[in-house]
C-alpha cells in the first residue's frame, strides 16, 4: 500500500509537467513536444559533467543533494485518496511545510554561494515570498484540522468525507492550488521558462547548476509541485469519494491544466505585485479557516 | 551559610586575582566547572527521580527564613546554565588571548571574576524559593553582567550600553522588590511557593504584570528589549553568548513560576496576554533581526524573537490548561520548555561563531564580509548548523521544539478550544519561521558565502583548536535534541511537572518524538544517499572551474554582489513602519540615466528603541536636576533630612498610613 502511494506521487509528479506542455501548446495552437519529453531532458542532464563557478565552496555541490532529499521526504508525508502515506504522525502537517523550507533554504544559499547579483536577486525573492506564503499554507492545514478535528494527513482526509463542509473544503484546494503556483514558481508570480530581466526567481537561483546537480533541482521542483497538488486533490476528492484512483488523475489534471491555462492567457505579475498576490493567498486561506470557524460554530449550536 | 557564602566569594576572587595571567582563564574554568557538574549532578539526580531537592534552608535575622530548592524546571535551567557557561568560560580563553598583552592584570582578573561569579549566581538564582536569596543572587548576577559589558570599557558605545543595561537592569529589580514585598506582606513569606495563596485572596492582575514586567526586562519582552541590541554587541562574544543563551533565559524562569501559581479562573486572561506578547515579541524580534546589518545585533534581535517563540508556547499551555485540554498544556509547555533548552544551544554556538568573525577580521559589519566559508571552514560549517538549528529546519533541534508548539495551537484547532486565538498563534509562528529563514540565510550567506569584500576578510585565517571545543559543546546538544527528540522529551517532560499535573508521555507526545526521530534519520539517509549518487555520476565525468555565469556581462566584480542590505529590501520595503531608517550619503537618483559616483549608507533603528531613549532622557534628565537641588554640600542640610524623614514617619504612623 504504502509503496503504490510512492509510485503513485513519483508518476504525478512526471505526468505534471508533461500536461501542462501538452495543454499550454494546445492552447497555442500548437501540437507540442513529446510528453515525456522532460524526462528525457532530465536523462540527458544525469549524463552530463559539470562546471562548477570558482566562487563557490563545498556548500553549492551539496545543495542540490539537500533540496531534492528534502523534496522527497516532503512527499513522504502525501496521502493519495484512501492509500496511507509513509510517514504519518501527529503534527506531520507541520514536519511537511518545515522540510519544504529546508529544501528551500539550501536552495537560498547554494545561489547566494555564487555571489552572482542576479542570484541573490533571486534567493532575496524566494526568500520573502516563503516566508510570506508560510502562514498562508498554514492557515490552510489548520483549516483542515478544524473542520475534521485531526492533526495528520492521513486522518484529516480520511475523515474528510464524514464532515459535511464540502465547500470549505473546495475553498482549502483553491488556496493550496494557489499555492502551487507561487511555490514551484509559474506565472504569475514567476515565470519558468526564463531566468532573465525582471522574471528572476526560481529559474535565475539555479542558473549556475548543470548536470547531474540542475537533474536533481528539476525533480525536486517536480516533487514539490506534486507533493501540494495532490494535497489539493485530496481535498476537492474527500468531499467526493477520498479513492487514490480518483485523486491521483484529479492532481495531474487539475495542476496541470490550471497552470497550463493560466501561462497561456495571463502575464507574469509585475513583481511589486508578487508580495500583494501572496498576500491575498493568505487572507484568502484567512478567510477560509473563518468561514470553517462559522460553519462548525453553527453545527454546534444546532 | 551566609558565612559559607561570604568565604566562597572571597575565594573565588582570591583565586583569580593570584592566578598567573595566562592561567586565569584555567582557574576560572576549574571554578565555573566545580560549580556546574556539582549543580548538574544534582539536576540529573532530580530529574531521574522526579523529586524536589531541599538545598539550603536556615532563618537570617534580618531576611527572614530562606531556602533553596531544586525541582523539575530548576534542574532543566541548571542543565541550561552548566553547558552554556562552561562552554563560554572555555570559549573566552582563546578568545581574550591577545587581549592579554593590551590590559592590565586586574582587568583580566575582574573579567574573569565576573564570569565566573555570574555562572554561579545564575546557578544560584534558578535554585532559590523566592525572597531575598533570589533577588540577591538576582542582583549579583545583574552586576556581574554589567561588569562582563565593560571588558571593552575604552570604547564609549560599550560604556553606554553598559549603563543602560543596568540601569534598565534595576527599574525591573526594583519591580520584582515590589512584587516580592508585596508578596511577603500578604502572606507572610515572599517564596514562589506563597505566590497561589496570594493569588487565591487577592487581584490577581496587579501582581502579575508586576512580575511579568520585572522578569520580561531581564527576558527581553517587547517594549522592554531595547538594552538587548545595545548590550549584545559592546560585549565581547562569549559574554553575549553567555547573555542570550542563558541569562535572558532566568527572565523566563520567573514567568513561569509565577504563570504556573496562577489560579484556574484567571488563567484565560493570563493566557491571552502571555500569547499575544509572545506573538508581538516574537515579530518585532525576527523582523528587526532581518533589517539588522551587524552580525552581533542581528543575532540580539533573534534572541528577543526566541524569546516571542517561548511565550508563545507558554501562552498556548496556559490556554490549554484554562479550558481543561491536557494535551494542549503539555504541548505548548514542553515546546516552551524544549525551546529554551534549544535555544541556549544554537545561540551560544551563533554568538562564538559571531565572535570567531570578530576576532579573525576584526568586523562584525555584515557590508565588510563575504566569502568567509573558505578561510574559516569549520567556523562556517558550525555556524551552518547553527543557522539550520534557529530555522527549526528539519533535522535539528530548533524543528522539534517548533513542532511541539504547533502541535498544541493545532491540537487546540482541532479540538476547537480557543480556535480563533489559535489560528492568530498560528499565523505569527509561521510568519515569524518563514522570516527567521529570510533573516537567516542573509547573514550567512553575506558573510559566509559569496566572494570577500575586502582584503582583511580575505587573510583571514582559521580560529585555534580551544574556541572550536567549546562550540562542539553547544554543537553536541544541537545534534542530539535534533535526532533523538525522545530523550529530550523524557526531561522536558520531568521539567514540566511543576505546570501539570499528567506526564507527557500520556498524551501521544513520545509517539510523535518516535516518528520525528525516524524521519531525522530518514532525512540525512535520503540526502546521504543522493550525495552519494551524484558523487559517483560525477566521478567518470569532466568536471571544471570556470567564473560565475554573469548573464553575458564580462565585467562582474565583488561589489556587484547581494549585500545584506539588498537582500531583506524587499521586506524592508513591507516592514517600514517599524523602523526609523537614518541615511547618510545619497542614493541614485531617478533621472540618473548613467549615475556617477554615490556613497550611501542606511540604518535600521528600532522605532521603539528611539522612543523610549527619548521618552527616559528627558524626563530623567528634568527629574535629576530637581533632586539636585537638595545636595548642597552642608552637613547641616543633611541632618536636617533625616530630621524631616523621622518627622515624615512619625506623621504617617500617626495617622495609621504606613
Amino acid at each position: 500500500m504504502k509503496l503504490l502511494d510512492i509510485l503513485l506521487i513519483l508518476l504525478v509528479a512526471a505526468a505534471i509537467p508533461g500536461v501542462i506542455n501538452r495543454t499550454r501548446a494546445r492552447l497555442a495552437g500548437r501540437k507540442g513536444i513529446r510528453f515525456l519529453q522532460h524526462l528525457y531532458d532530465v536523462r540527458l542532464l544525469l549524463r552530463k559533467g559539470a562546471v562548477y563557478s570558482t566562487t563557490t565552496s563545498p556548500l553549492f555541490r551539496a545543495v542540490p543533494s539537500v533540496y531534492l532529499g528534502a523534496a522527497l521526504v516532503a512527499v513522504l508525508f502525501i496521502p493519495v485518496g484512501d492509500l496511507p502515506p509513509v510517514l504519518a504522525f501527529d503534527g506531520d502537517l507541520i514536519a511537511f511545510a518545515y522540510t519544504l523550507a529546508l529544501g528551500r533554504t539550501a536552495l537560498i544559499l547554494g545561489a547566494m554561494d555564487t555571489g552572482s547579483p542576479f542570484e541573490g536577486m533571486g534567493a532575496s525573492r524566494e526568500a520573502l515570498y516563503g516566508a510570506l506564503a508560510e502562514p498562508a499554507l498554514m492557515l490552510v492545514l489548520g483549516t483542515l484540522a478544524l473542520l475534521t478535528g485531526c492533526t495528520s494527513f492521513a486522518e484529516i482526509f480520511a475523515a474528510g468525507n464524514e464532515t459535511c463542509h464540502s465547500i470549505v473544503f473546495l475553498l482549502s484546494a483553491f488556496v493550496l492550488l494557489k499555492l502551487v503556483f507561487t511555490e514551484s514558481g509559474r506565472v504569475p508570480v514567476d515565470d519558468p521558462r526564463t531566468h532573465l530581466e525582471l522574471t528572476m526567481i526560481h529559474e535565475v537561483m539555479c542558473l549556475d547548476y548543470c548536470g547531474v546537480d540542475m537533474a536533481f533541482i528539476k525533480v525536486a521542483g517536480w516533487c514539490k509541485t506534486a507533493a501540494l497538488s495532490l494535497l489539493a486533490a485530496d481535498a476537492v476528492a474527500a468531499t467526493i469519494c477520498p479513492r487514490w484512483w480518483l485523486t491521483a488523475p484529479l492532481a495531474v489534471v487539475l495542476t496541470g491544466c490550471s497552470v497550463g491555462i493560466v501561462e497561456s492567457t495571463q502575464a507574469r505579475n509585475k513583481l511589486v505585485r508578487n508580495t500583494t498576490f501572496i498576500l491575498t493567498i493568505a487572507a484568502l486561506a484567512a478567510l477560509v479557516f473563518f468561514t470553517g470557524y462559522l460553519l462548525q460554530l453553527n453545527i454546534a449550536l444546532s | 551559610m551566609i558565612l559559607f557564602l561570604f568565604l566562597s566569594f572571597v575565594a573565588v576572587v582570591a583565586a583569580i586575582f593570584a592566578a598567573p595571567l595566562r592561567a586565569k582563564a584555567w582557574v576560572s574554568l576549574v571554578l565555573t566547572g566545580t560549580g556546574a557538574a556539582a549543580a548538574s549532578a544534582k539536576a540529573v539526580e532530580v530529574l531521574a527521580t522526579g523529586r524536589t531537592a531541599l538545598l539550603w534552608s536556615f532563618d537570617t535575622p534580618l531576611f527572614g527564613h530562606n531556602s533553596g530548592s531544586m525541582d523539575g524546571l530548576s534542574a532543566l535551567l541548571v542543565l541550561i546554565i552548566a553547558i552554556g557557561s562552561v562552554a563560554a568560560t572555555l570559549y573566552s580563553r582563546g578568545y581574550l588571548a591577545h587581549h592579554l598583552t593590551t590590559k592590565s592584570p586586574a582587568h583580566v582578573a575582574l573579567h574573569y571574576t565576573s564570569l565566573t561569579l555570574m555562572s554561579l549566581a545564575m546557578l544560584a538564582v534558578v535554585c532559590s524559593d523566592g525572597g531575598c536569596s533570589f533577588l540577591f543572587f538576582w542582583e549579583l548576577m545583574t552586576i556581574a553582567s554589567f561588569l562582563l559589558i565593560l571588558f571593552d570599557a575604552e570604547r564609549p558605545e560599550v560604556r553606554r550600553a553598559a549603563l543602560a543595561y543596568l540601569i534598565m537592569m534595576h527599574v525591573g529589580f526594583v519591580l520584582l522588590i515590589v512584587g516580592f514585598a508585596r508578596l511577603g506582606a500578604v502572606c507572610g513569606s515572599a517564596s514562589f511557593a506563597a505566590l497561589p495563596a496570594y493569588f487565591a485572596q487577592r487581584p490577581v492582575l496587579p501582581l502579575f504584570v508586576v512580575f511579568l514586567a520585572g522578569f520580561g526586562m531581564k527576558a527581553g519582552l517587547f517594549p522592554l528589549h531595547v538594552w538587548l541590541p545595545e548590550a549584545h554587541p559592546a560585549a565581547p562574544s562569549h559574554v553575549s553568548a553567555l547573555m542570550s543563551g542563558v541569562m535572558i533565559k532566568t527572565g523566563i524562569y520567573g514567568i513561569l513560576r509565577v504563570t504556573a501559581a496562577i489560579p484556574a479562573a484567571q488563567m484565560h486572561t493570563i493566557g491571552y496576554i502571555l500569547l499575544g506578547l509572545g506573538a508581538v515579541t516574537g515579530l518585532w524580534g525576527v523582523i528587526l533581526a532581518a533589517a539588522q546589518n551587524d552580525v552581533k545585533r542581528l543575532l540580539a534581535y533573534s534572541s528577543i524573537e526566541n524569546i516571542g517563540v517561548i511565550l508563545l508556547g507558554t501562552g498556548i499551555a496556559v490556554l490549554g490548561k484554562a479550558s481543561g485540554n491536557p494535551t494542549v498544556a503539555i504541548c505548548g509547555i514542553a515546546g516552551a520548555l524544549l525551546h529554551t533548552l534549544n535555544h541556549s544551544f544554537f545561540k551560544s554556538l551563533l554568538f562564538f561563531g559571531a565572535g570567531n568573525i570578530l576576532s579573525q577580521t576584526r568586523t562584525t559589519s555584515l557590508d565588510a564580509l563575504g566569502g568567509l566559508g573558505r578561510h574559516l571552514p569549520i567556523t562556517g560549517l558550525l555556524f551552518l548548523v547553527g543557522t539550520a538549528a534557529i530555522c527549526a529546519l528539519p533535522p535539528l533541534n530548533g524543528f522539534v521544539s517548533e513542532l511541539f508548539i504547533y502541535s498544541g495551537i493545532l491540537t487546540g484547532i482541532a479540538e476547537r478550544s480557543h480556535t480563533l486565538v489559535a489560528a492568530g498563534a498560528l499565523t505569527a509562528l509561521a510568519l515569524i519561521g518563514g522570516i527567521a529563514v529570510l533573516a537567516f540565510t542573509k547573514l550567512y550567506s553575506t558573510v559566509f558565502l559569496g566572494s570577500p569584500r575586502t582584503h582583511v576578510v580575505a587573510e583571514a585565517e582559521e580560529v585555534d583548536s580551544l574556541r572550536i571545543a567549546a562550540m562542539a559543546l553547544p554543537l553536541a546538544g544541537i545534534l542530539a535534541v535534533g535526532l533523538f527528540p525522545q530523550y529530550a522529551l523524557q526531561i522536558v517532560a520531568r521539567a514540566a511537572d511543576f505546570f501539570t499535573d499528567a506526564p507527557a508521555e500520556t498524551y501521544g507526545l513520545s509517539t510523535v518524538c518516535v516518528a520525528v526521530c525516524r524521519t531525522a534519520w530518514l532525512l540525512v539517509a535520503v540526502i546521504a544517499a543522493l550525495a552519494w549518487v551524484r558523487y559517483r555520476l560525477l566521478r567518470q565525468r569532466e568536471v571544471r572551474q570556470a567564473p560565475t555565469w554573469g548573464c553575458g556581462f564580462t565585467a562582474p566584480n565583488v561589489r556587484m554582489q547581494y549585500t545584506g542590505e539588498s537582500f531583506a529590501e524587499g521586506l524592508q520595503s513591507i516592514a517600514r513602519p517599524l523602523t526609523d531608517d537614518s541615511c547618510e550619503g545619497s542614493p541614485v537618483g531617478r533621472n540618473e540615466i548613467i549615475p556617477g559616483a554615490h556613497n550611501y549608507d542606511v540604518r535600521h533603528r528600532d522605532r521603539i528603541g528611539s522612543l523610549f531613549s527619548a521618552w527616559w532622557v528627558e524626563t530623567l534628565r528634568v527629574l535629576n536636576g530637581r533632586v539636585m537641588r537638595l545636595r548642597t554640600g552642608k552637613i547641616n542640610h543633611y541632618v536636617l533630612f533625616a530630621l524631616a524623614f523621622l518627622a515624615l514617619i512619625f506623621v504617617l504612623s500617626v495617622f495609621d498610613l504606613l
